[in-house]
């Protein structure tokens, strides 16, 4: 540092505020300047959406939908339509998640979250936030065909910062293949296709140019390991993997994550990539464009997976008014039906009913397969081994199991680890059934009893002091006093506006910011960890034998998620209550154990 | 002109209860309660209304964190394509303060411009360049109205370069050399000068010519886990005394393992200097966890002098703690921090202007980084004791805070003197760029009697 102080050339402290009130000035005019520019940069207005079939086909010409890559990709899209990648955008806990980050960061989170979440919709400058169903359509497909297909760079970890190549459908695509099999098929005769965009006929791409990029899991990564952009590493799924016995051995994302078998390198299956006018492809390797994972849907079954059927015989706002658990559309509900019972206009014809309920059972049917698959997966990536007794008296009751990562390719749980809930739901009952211990119980509202339950952050019901979560936390950096755990991890004890700025230290060497952090808690590629148990002596009422019950749960976020975004509204309508519910009823019970414990003599002890 | 406002401490504490009132007048009485415990019934419509981006003072290339779409970039020569993006922010604070330490009135005006500049060239490669234009050496531009000078006016403009580093990933600068990603070439690295913080920077707390490299997501001793960085630097290295050590060069190894229990840190740092002072070896073990509702950080420190004790370095130890607690239906902050030195701990590297070790026990222990308004408590470890006790409230959903803060410090050795001080500090934030702050303190030392200070800050975030 240089210490050569040099003094007073300003002699008359008014330079100084001038300066200080110039810059004042200048700062304040720059937002307004910012702020004007912003809305007419990043905003649609109701009029410029008003004609949406214009739109539509304005956007096609800039980039295509799935439900165009149908035509001739049935296959893929199936498998896309009720994936979590088609989910991205339509779940409510994310919307609201993105938009509660962004008012905590005071606007400055930007379009971070989002971006990843419907590519489509921010390149279209689409508003940070609103609701779904004031969305273009293709912007709420989310990770759509084109965020991949017609990406062509061989990006790193850009954080979900995609640009992707624009054009209609005739213009190139991008895959591990190339050309070779689309100049095939297009040599077929009576094909009736057209690769260029000025003339009549069903419009396909004109190329497919090879990107072996996509096959790598570098490909993944440019989504997969999420740093903001202050240095926070908020999810290292790809930094795990470069660390793990997979990759050493060469298997990448895709072998174990678009195979056969989910999360099991199983080799792929063989087929046409497309059926074009009837026609199909030669076979080549095809990938499973589900991408079961630890997530679900909570919205209606209208809304999601994806359905060009129900997307022609209603709106998304009709289906949200289509009561389904009340039975509409089937015979024991409509044969019920009485002439002064009201229904909305679009359900007014009990044919439309049926209908509708038809498409519905096509839907629980895709969201039964893909609830299927995830536990599938969860349970290759868990597993529980069986119980240990350490102590069994009259007056001691000590037990143990061991929680192991079934995978090598990477941490469990990964990703976004501060949000994903596995944990140990453990009972022991006397021999009456009667339960004399609980933990990873949970509370009314459904979170376990852990220090960001609302219950027992209130006082109201006690810490689970023995509970056992594969959950990481967010941990921000009081003023003074240490750091504590947050839900969100916007820390605004020093600073009472937070802002989310590049930090000025090399935060790369910290793998941290100074406010916040990780604390990560999952278990590394086959590694392991025991949740060890005792049972209070003044629980045990001498009614034994005892019997322990252990079951591996597994959430896609905990409830307590949604209490602390819940201040901005959930999309669709949805209540708070209604969200917590459905994220609830989606938990899975992977592995379960029990066991008599059997008095053990000292000894044995 | 004899200072003589050191001899009127009762008027000193009228003044600082003013202050207190002032505060109370501003705080509302209702909290940041995290509200009941049942999720609601009722849907809550969209709050939609000021959800836009914060533009930053200055962007080019690539609009940040903006919708629109996103420019493709251009391959170099590696094999990484980058997509540059530049960003201008920073912060510009303005206070006019009065701080009396026992011996010395000071009244002024002070003003800190951060500016900051970062060339972004891919999700991890980064160039960020920063220049504080209005301080210098500890002195900040302004006007200083007591004690009085014949040229009262201080301009402290400069335009030095504080720091200026490259930071990015091996791996992602040179993709082709681990094209099917099985090598683990993710290694980070910083080089350039660049901020060094380290254990709460009681370890280490300065700016300095360096080249890290660090390895993340490691997979041992059963951590969920592991992270372990080496740095070497070799200029700028401020030493105990705050002075720069032009013969010193430093070498650090620090680890991070975040295990299920707790996270541990485990930091060792050398400095080698050819100067008499001599160089030294400093050592800092940490501990940060939860125990049910309790939040707790335990540390410990040890620096050893190559030569005799002196300003630059010094033989000693230091343990180090926090504690705090979240009140029911609230997301206050309760805390109890402490310290206990034994014999004469240094840190490592402490730059101009930066707290001493002890920095972190308060806020009646750290100085505010504007001006002469000094840490109302010493916050040097030679031969010490101490806590703070302190209660930060938080209202209007975050957006206002108070802080209480009560604190002590007392000497093991030699006279055996101590000190005492009571603080407030207020912090609102108006709009999206600015934050009010007012703060006040009395403090007693054996040695210098009664301090006080107090002083009304505004910060411009841009």
């Amino acid at each position: 540092m240089n210490r050569d102080a040099r003094n007073g050339l300003i002699s008359n402290p008014h330079i100084i505020i001038s300066f200080t009130l110039l810059l004042s000035l200048f700062m304040i005019t720059t937002q307004s300047l910012a702020t004007s520019d912003e809305v007419a940069d990043d905003e649609i207005s109701s009029e410029e959406v008003a004609d949406e079939a214009h739109n539509a086909l304005f956007l096609e010409q800039r980039m295509p939908a799935a439900s165009t890559c149908l035509n001739c990709h049935p296959r893929q899209y199936d498998q896309w339509s009720k994936s979590q990648h088609s989910y991205a955008q339509l779940s409510p806990v994310f919307n609201s998640f993105q938009a509660k980050i962004l008012k905590l960061t005071n606007g400055t989170n930007g379009d971070f979250c989002i971006r990843c979440h419907t590519p489509v919709g921010m390149n279209l400058g689409e508003p940070l936030f609103g609701s779904n169903l004031d969305r273009h359509a293709t912007s709420r497909e989310g990770i759509t065909c084109i965020t991949c297909h017609r990406m062509s760079q061989t990006l790193g970890k850009v954080s979900g910062r995609l640009p992707i190549n624009q054009g209609d459908m005739t213009q190139p695509v991008y895959g591990p293949g190339g050309n070779e099999n689309l100049v095939k098929t297009l040599e077929t005769p009576g094909l009736k296709v057209t690769t260029q965009a000025n003339e009549r006929g069903r419009k396909i791409h004109g190329e497919v140019k090879k990107f072996s990029f996509l096959s790598e899991s570098g490909f993944c990564a440019v989504c997969h390991d999420v740093t903001l952009v202050d240095g926070f590493r908020l999810e290292e799924a790809f930094s795990e993997y470069k660390s793990s016995p997979a990759a050493a051995r060469g298997e990448s994302c895709q072998d174990c994550h678009m195979g056969k078998i989910p999360g099991v390198v199983s080799g792929y299956d063989l087929g046409p990539a497309a059926i074009v006018n009837g026609f199909e492809t030669p076979d080549r390797k095809l990938t499973d464009h589900r991408f079961a994972g630890p997530d679900y849907s909570i919205v209606h079954p209208g809304m999601f997976p994806h359905n060009p059927a129900a997307q022609e015989l209603a709106s998304l706002e009709d289906w949200i008014k289509f009561d389904h658990k009340k039975g509409w559309g089937t015979d024991e509900f409509e044969d019920e039906v009485t002439d002064d019972m009201e229904f909305p206009d679009r359900w007014s014809d009990i044919d439309d009913r049926y209908e509708g309920r038809e498409i519905l059972d096509v839907q629980f049917e895709a969201l039964d397969e893909m609830a299927d698959a995830r536990k599938a997966i969860l349970k290759v990536g868990y597993l529980l081994e069986d119980i240990v007794v350490d102590k069994a008296s009259e007056d001691n009751l000590e037990f143990k199991i061991k929680v192991k990562n079934g995978t090598d390719g990477h941490n469990v749980p990964t990703g976004f680890t501060g949000e994903r809930l596995v944990w140990l739901h453990v009972v022991v009952e006397d021999s009456e059934g009667k339960v004399i211990f609980e933990s990873g119980d949970l509370d009314p509202n459904g979170d376990v009893r852990d220090l960001h339950s609302r219950y027992v952050h209130n006082g109201e019901l006690p810490l689970d002091t023995q509970l056992f979560s594969l959950q990481s936390k967010f941990v921000t950096r009081n003023v003074r006093g240490s750091e504590r755990e947050q839900i969100l991890s916007v820390n605004f004890s020093p600073d009472p506006l937070p802002f989310l700025r590049p930090d000025s230290r090399p935060t790369i060497l910290d793998g941290r910011i100074l406010g916040a952090r990780i604390h990560k808690q999952g278990l590394i590629s086959n590694g392991s960890r025991w949740a060890e148990y005792e049972v209070d002596n003044k629980a045990l009422n001498g009614n034994g034998p005892y019997k322990v019950i252990v079951e591996l749960k597994a959430a896609m976020i905990p409830v307590n998620l949604v209490g602390a975004i819940m201040d901005v509204g959930f999309d669709y309508g949805m209540t708070p209550r209604e969200v917590a519910d459905a994220v609830v009823d989606g938990h899975q019970v992977l592995w379960k154990k029990d066991q008599w414990l059997v008095k053990k003599s000292e000894d044995e002890n | 002109m004899e200072d003589t406002s050191s001899m009127m401490p009762k008027k000193k504490l009228s003044k600082n209860c003013v202050l207190v009132l002032l505060i109370s007048c501003f705080v509302p009485l209702t909290v940041l309660a995290s509200g009941e415990s049942r999720l609601p019934d009722v849907a809550i419509p969209l709050q939609t209304e000021g959800m836009e981006r914060t533009t930053p003072l200055f962007e080019a290339f690539a609009p940040f964190l903006s919708t629109g779409d996103i420019k493709p970039g251009f391959e170099i020569p590696t094999g990484a394509i980058w997509q540059p993006g530049l960003l201008v922010w920073g912060d510009f604070r303005s206070a006019l303060q009065q701080n009396d330490n026992g011996n010395v009135t000071t009244e002024e005006w002070s003003n800190r411009l951060n500016l900051f500049a970062q060339l972004k060239l891919t999700g991890t490669e980064r160039v960020l360049m920063s220049v504080r234009p209005l301080d210098e050496g500890g002195r900040f531009s302004g006007y200083r109205f007591k004690p009085d000078t014949n040229d009262n006016s201080i301009d402290a403009s400069n335009d030095d370069i504080r720091t200026l580093f490259f930071e990015g990933d091996f791996g992602e600068v040179f993709p082709n050399l681990d094209p099917d990603d099985s090598r683990r070439l993710d290694l980070g690295f910083a080089i350039g000068r660049q901020p060094l913080f380290k254990q709460e920077g009681i370890l280490v707390n300065d700016t300095v010519d360096a080249i890290g490299i660090v390895r993340n997501s490691g997979r041992s001793f059963g951590a969920s886990n592991v992270r372990v960085a080496a740095l070497y630097s070799w200029n700028e290295v401020n030493r105990n005394d705050r002075l720069e050590d032009s013969k010193a060069e430093l070498y650090g190894l620090f680890s991070e393992l975040d295990f299920s229990c707790c996270t541990v840190n485990v930091d060792l740092i050398l400095v080698d200097s050819e100067l008499p002072t001599g160089g030294g070896s400093f050592i800092g073990v940490s501990s940060v966890q939860r125990f049910g509702h309790i939040n707790t950080s335990f540390r410990l420190f040890n620096s050893t002098a190559e030569e005799a004790d002196n300003a630059a370095v010094s033989s000693g130890s230091l343990f180090f703690f926090e504690l705090s607690t979240t009140p029911p239906k609230t997301d206050n902050n309760y805390y109890l921090n402490g310290f206990v030195g034994i014999d004469q701990y240094s840190p490592a590297a402490l730059d101009f202007g930066v707290g001493g070790p002890l920095a972190r026990t308060g806020i009646l222990f750290a100085g505010v980084g504007l001006g002469s308004y000094g840490s109302p408590l010493d916050n040097n470890s030679t031969d010490v004791f101490g806590s703070s006790l302190g209660y930060q409230m938080f209202f209007s959903g975050g957006r206002q805070q108070l802080i209480a803060e009560v604190a002590f410090r007392k000497e093991t050795k030699g006279l055996k003197t101590g000190s005492e001080a009571a603080g407030l500090r207020y912090q609102q934030a108006s709009g999206l760029h600015t934050i009010y702050i007012l703060d006040g303190f009395v403090s007693n030392h054996d040695v210098n009697g009664s301090g006080s200070g107090m002083r009304a800050e505004v910060r411009f975030k841009f």
